[in-house]
């Protein structure tokens, strides 16, 4: 740093003090609590990229299927993407059902006990549905059931746009094979995934 | 009534009094382009830091085009691989427990505990860079983390429990994080931090290599967590609250005073030198602990005829600059805003003004000490204020207090009264006595053209300083002679606890005489001077306070939230 630039920036330091330091705190964590760039969160990958739902493949080694997002409506948005070796979870949010986001699971076994059988969403998942309640609330639980595992997606809708949201939700959530993957992984990266 | 010698025509303070030999090779201005006599200093750690910070970047771009991931990624796992051959019963077991150190739980525990002692011992900028710091680093971590999207160790059995992405490692990140704010923040500098820094080394190096075994980060995402929670952060902490200028210390006594040693007692003797002609034999620490608002020194110089002559010395920093802001903040909360009491804008203000009032002071004919100007150590940062020293004098509470000395104290306020001045803190250990004649130090505080309120205060404090050593009575008489009796009474009737220094609240406990009530007695009768303590501003920055506290508190639970320390 030159002479005449080292005295600018010690002139533009001595104008700072606490106060600057504490706004600059504030600012971040409101900045990073209206962004939900919070350290937890994190938004869910795309089927589109199958580099990074690689990590949703190792949180259920032998799930034959993954979750990821096939595309969202407008006034859909997803948080909470979590992926741990249990499982991987993560949230939709629909401005249409402020509060009471879609909870989607990936896990290697599901208890759909209760439930009725729905159209399949893919060759060889099996699909089901749980309605809780009608009213007041339409809520309930959708599974996705195949080899090695289970995505299980609540819901919990106010009743009027409840047929809508299902469809919006069902269709934001694509399931990814794990056959496609591991050959992707083996060609781009030349790595195995395991098992 | 005035009986001190009247000042000489002109400038007399201004002028290099014979009484130090000049510098021989004389002052010398600086020329353009010249660094400062203590310039910013970047040390080579900072440097190898920043290229450190470099290296992770670098390694974050390659993530990103897949034939390089795939590279990197192959050779971590060669690494794991390596290492997962050792891999026994009781070894996995062990690394399990070792590798429980970088759970949340213990970055919580640092960082609640570093935030507490911070609270504490009141070190709130090295707090409000810690929590800005860490949250910086958090947010660029989680940013990182879900821009590369990178999956964990593959081709090998993970053994041990793991969240979210793997590129950087967060929990090494948070932990390293956490350590460096201990060392950076709550270890003072040199052996205690560099013992400290070792142990943070062996605690993450045993997590990290725990890690490494258990498969659950590949060596490359711990190796940018690492670079980001200590380089990163340590670069942060540098800029923030260097620790020349924020030490870190426990030592008893005043936190504000700086090292004058190193760097900064070589730039002292240098400016000394080109700015202001002095020759400086040595520089020391001087009555450090009644000082809070700056660094006092005793500076030796040549005098004339090859003796020594003693200078005194105050070095003004960016710290003290803020005490002085907290200092008047808190002072209107408590007790209202008495008078004008704005702080200073910048440390080169706040000196100069020290400069004016000495040598107005000087030119009033007030036995103040003579001023030599103040030198440039850094700019607008550092600033060294020389005034004569005292030589051979005593503080009043040692000396010897006979009519003598209470009559040229009191001669001394009815100059400052005639001179439109006010000193503002006259207390015990800013009035000295040398050869039966008082003189007055630490004009900082003094103000021109005061109000009669605060003139009349200064006059009571002088009198209460006074009768600490002799008697109300008897001061109270000697008063006369140089007072009317309603200007003493005027003093005592404006005099609250408030208004006289806490040194003298201090001692006029401890001598148990009412020494207030005494004076009033004494003085005629005359109606309390009302001080206007609750006024819309203090009443306004009350409130703004408590808001802004609830506030801070609502922004911390948010604060913690977003760090991921909830």
């Amino acid at each position: 740093m030159t002479p005449r630039r080292d005295a600018r920036s010690l002139q533009r330091r001595a104008r700072r003090g606490p106060f600057g330091v504490l706004l600059a705190t504030v600012m971040l964590t409101v900045g990073a609590a209206l962004c939900g760039c919070a350290a937890s969160s994190g938004t869910v990958p795309g089927c589109g990229d199958p580099l990074r739902l690689a990590i949703i493949a190792q949180s259920v080694p032998s799930a034959s299927y993954l979750p990821c997002i096939s595309g969202l409506a407008p006034g859909w948005n997803t948080s909470g993407f979590n992926p741990t070796q249990d499982g991987t979870s993560f949230l939709l949010n629909s401005d249409r059902s402020p509060g009471h986001p879609v909870t989607v699971r990936l896990a290697a076994t599901c208890n759909a006990s209760g439930a009725s059988p729905s159209p399949s969403r893919a060759p060889g998942v099996l699909t089901y549905t749980r309605l809780d309640s009608i009213s007041p609330r339409f809520a309930g639980t959708l599974y996705d059931v195949f080899p090695g595992g289970c995505v299980s997606y609540g819901f919990d809708f106010a009743p009027g746009s409840q047929i809508a949201l299902v469809e919006q939700f069902e269709d934001a959530v694509g399931l990814y094979s794990r056959q496609q993957l591991r050959l992707i992984l083996k060609q781009k990266l030349g790595v195995e995934l395991n098992p | 009534m005035t009986t001190l010698p009247t000042p000489r025509p002109g400038h007399e303070g201004s002028e290099v009094p014979p009484l130090i030999t000049a510098s021989p090779g004389g002052r010398r201005r600086r020329p353009a382009g010249e660094p400062p006599p203590l310039p910013r200093h970047i040390d080579h750690s900072i440097r190898w830091y920043l290229a450190l910070t470099g290296i992770a970047g670098a390694l974050w771009a390659a993530m990103s085009v897949p034939p390089v991931l795939g590279l990197i990624t192959r050779a971590d796992l060669a690494v794991l691989h390596a290492v997962a051959a050792v891999r026994t019963a009781w070894l996995t077991r062990l690394m399990l427990d070792v590798n429980a150190l970088a759970s949340p739980w213990t970055v919580r525990l640092l960082a609640f505990g570093t935030i507490a002692v911070l609270v504490a011992y009141r070190r709130f900028q090295h707090l409000a860079a810690y929590l800005v710091i860490f949250l910086a680093a958090v947010l660029l971590l989680s940013a990182m983390t879900r821009e590369i999207g990178r999956m964990r160790p593959t081709g090998i059995e993970i053994l041990g429990p793991w969240q979210g992405y793997a590129q950087p490692s967060l929990p090494v990140a948070t932990l390293t994080l956490a350590l460096v704010g201990v060392l950076y923040t709550l270890m003072p500098a040199g052996r205690w931090r560099n013992r400290g820094k070792w142990a943070a080394g062996i605690i993450l190096a045993a997590v990290c290599a725990a890690r490494l075994y258990l498969a659950v980060d590949h060596p490359t995402d711990q190796l940018t967590a690492l670079i980001i929670g200590w380089p990163l952060a340590v670069v942060a902490f540098w800029l923030a609250v260097p620790n020349d200028v924020f030490p870190v210390s426990y030592r008893g006594g005043r936190k504000a005073h700086l090292d004058i040693g190193g760097r900064r007692g070589a730039a002292i003797v240098t400016a000394l030198d080109h700015q202001l002609g002095l020759t400086v034999i040595g520089v020391e620490p001087f009555g450090l602990e009644a000082s809070a608002g700056s660094t006092p020194l005793r500076i030796r110089v040549p005098g004339p005829g090859g003796g020594e002559t003693t200078l005194f010395g105050k070095l003004y920093a960016l710290n003290h600059l803020r005490s002085d802001r907290w200092y008047k903040l808190a002072r209107t909360v408590i007790y209202g805003r008495l008078e004008d009491e704005k702080p200073f804008s910048t440390v080169r203000r706040l000196v100069e003004y020290e400069d004016h009032m000495l040598r107005l002071m000087r030119d009033a004919g007030l036995p103040t000490p003579r001023p030599y100007g103040f030198a440039e150590i850094t700019p607008e940062r550092e600033y060294l204020i020389v005034m004569e020293f005292f030589e051979g004098s005593q503080e009043i509470r040692d000396a010897l207090v006979d009519d003598r000395v209470i009559d040229d104290a009191l001669r001394v306020v009815r100059r400052m009264w005639d001179a439109g001045i006010a000193h503002r803190d006259i207390k015990p250990s800013n009035i000295l006595v040398r050869d039966g004649h008082v003189l007055l130090i630490d004009v900082a505080f003094a103000a021109v053209r005061p109000t009669p309120w605060r003139q009349a205060v200064d006059l009571a404090n002088m009198m209460l300083t006074l009768a600490l050593s002799s008697t109300p009575e008897h001061v109270y008489e000697r008063a006369l002679g140089v007072f009317a009796a309603d200007d003493v009474a005027e003093a005592f009737a404006a005099c609250r606890s408030i208004t006289v220094p806490s040194q003298s609240r201090s001692l006029i406990g401890t001598d148990g005489r009412d020494l207030i009530g005494c004076f009033r007695q004494l003085a005629p009768p005359r109606r309390p001077i009302s001080i206007q303590l609750w006024n819309i501003k203090r009443v306004a920055v009350t409130a703004g306070l408590l808001a802004a506290l609830a506030v801070a508190v609502a922004l911390f639970g948010a604060y913690l939230s977003v760090a991921g320390l909830l």
